[in-house]
């Protein structure tokens, strides 16, 4: 396992701590971070939450961010910013 | 928004400690009915409270806390850190209240704009949750919303020591240090008033907004110990300070 971290500015400041698999290229822990609103705030356990598991590719990283935040309402980063935040983490924007 | 209260209830819990002072507010939040709560407060000793969001450990010199005695808590309320030294800190608690968020937020910092208006400054709302005077922020405030009922809190600063704010928050590099502070003090501005005369400023704010009476209050003798279980099985423990 790889730990990396990532810190990106999008409206508000987000740090993305990410433990991933390098030759699966999977995730194995994510932990978002930063001075932004979910609400409600448990959203944020349920995104970290479906990420795990998730390949590193842009297009399955953001389907499951705009799955897992259907239902919320976010101020200080949109799912574009988040996705770009974790692929930050690996070097593969 | 035509939300009005015949009554609002207030609480003024003077100086405690940073983990009370985020228990009372959940215990509030368990309690109120349909008249809304007015909470206003300090901080002793001063405390760092960080979002629920936020990285204790990137966001926190905990080392400096510790050897300046100021207290750290996580809150319930997302946004950003912020050290709790000269200045009030006030509650807002209720059932009623605009479904939006941005709407919600200006709904309640109205309020505190009225009431420092009436102190002379030219106060007004910034989106999403900041209050400014003469286009510098003089008060940030974060909301949460659980079972029905909403939580804002917000600090109005006093005195505030920008020095001392980058001295217990970590900044992203050292070198960038001396221009962060340079720009939060073209920034930030305080309103050098006393405790006091801004609580009673702040109460009169509500009470105008809400066309509201206000009601001096306290919580009973059983929920203060309510409150004091929560503050050190929750919010003085590292698992919750610490849980990010």
């Amino acid at each position: 396992m790889k730990k990396v971290k990532n810190v990106y500015k999008s409206k508000k400041l987000i740090r993305v701590f990410l433990e991933y698999n390098e030759r699966s290229r999977t995730i194995h822990a994510i932990k978002i971070t930063g001075d932004f609103f979910i609400y409600p705030e448990e959203s944020i356990e349920k995104l970290e939450g479906s990420l795990v598991g998730s390949k590193l590719e842009r297009d399955i990283i953001r389907q499951r961010i705009d799955v897992a935040l259907k239902n919320s309402e976010v101020f200080g980063f949109d799912n574009e910013s988040i996705t770009e935040a974790i692929l930050g983490c690996v070097n593969d924007r | 928004m035509s939300i009005k209260f015949d009554k609002i209830r207030v609480i003024e819990t003077g100086y405690n400690s940073a983990a009370w002072n985020m228990a009372l507010d959940e215990v509030l939040m368990g309690i109120v009915n349909d008249t809304p709560i007015l909470r206003l407060y300090g901080w002793r000793p001063p405390a760092v409270s960080i979002g629920y969001f936020q990285s204790l450990e990137e966001e926190v010199d905990l080392e400096s806390c510790k050897k300046i005695g100021i207290n750290v808590v996580r809150r319930v309320t997302g946004g950003g850190a912020v050290l709790h030294d000269a200045e009030l800190t006030y509650s807002f608690i209720t059932r009623r209240y605009p479904q939006s968020i941005i709407e919600s937020y200006k709904w309640i910092c109205d309020a505190i704009i009225m009431g420092i208006k009436g102190l002379g400054f030219d106060a007004s709302f910034a989106p999403l949750n900041d209050i400014v005077v003469d286009g510098r922020k003089v008060s940030g405030n974060a909301q949460t919303r659980k079972n029905g009922v909403l939580l804002q809190h917000g600090t109005l600063l006093l005195n505030v020591d920008i020095e001392k704010m980058f001295s217990v928050l970590k900044v992203p590099s050292e070198k960038l240090k001396d221009k962060m502070v340079q720009s939060a003090k073209e920034r930030v501005t305080d309103l050098r008033r006393s405790f006091e005369e801004v609580a009673e400023a702040v109460k009169q704010g509500f009470g105008k907004k809400f066309s509201a009476e206000l009601i001096a209050y306290d919580i009973s003798p059983d929920e203060k110990i309510a409150v004091g279980n929560l503050a050190k099985e929750k919010y003085s423990k590292p698992e919750w300070t610490g849980q990010r």
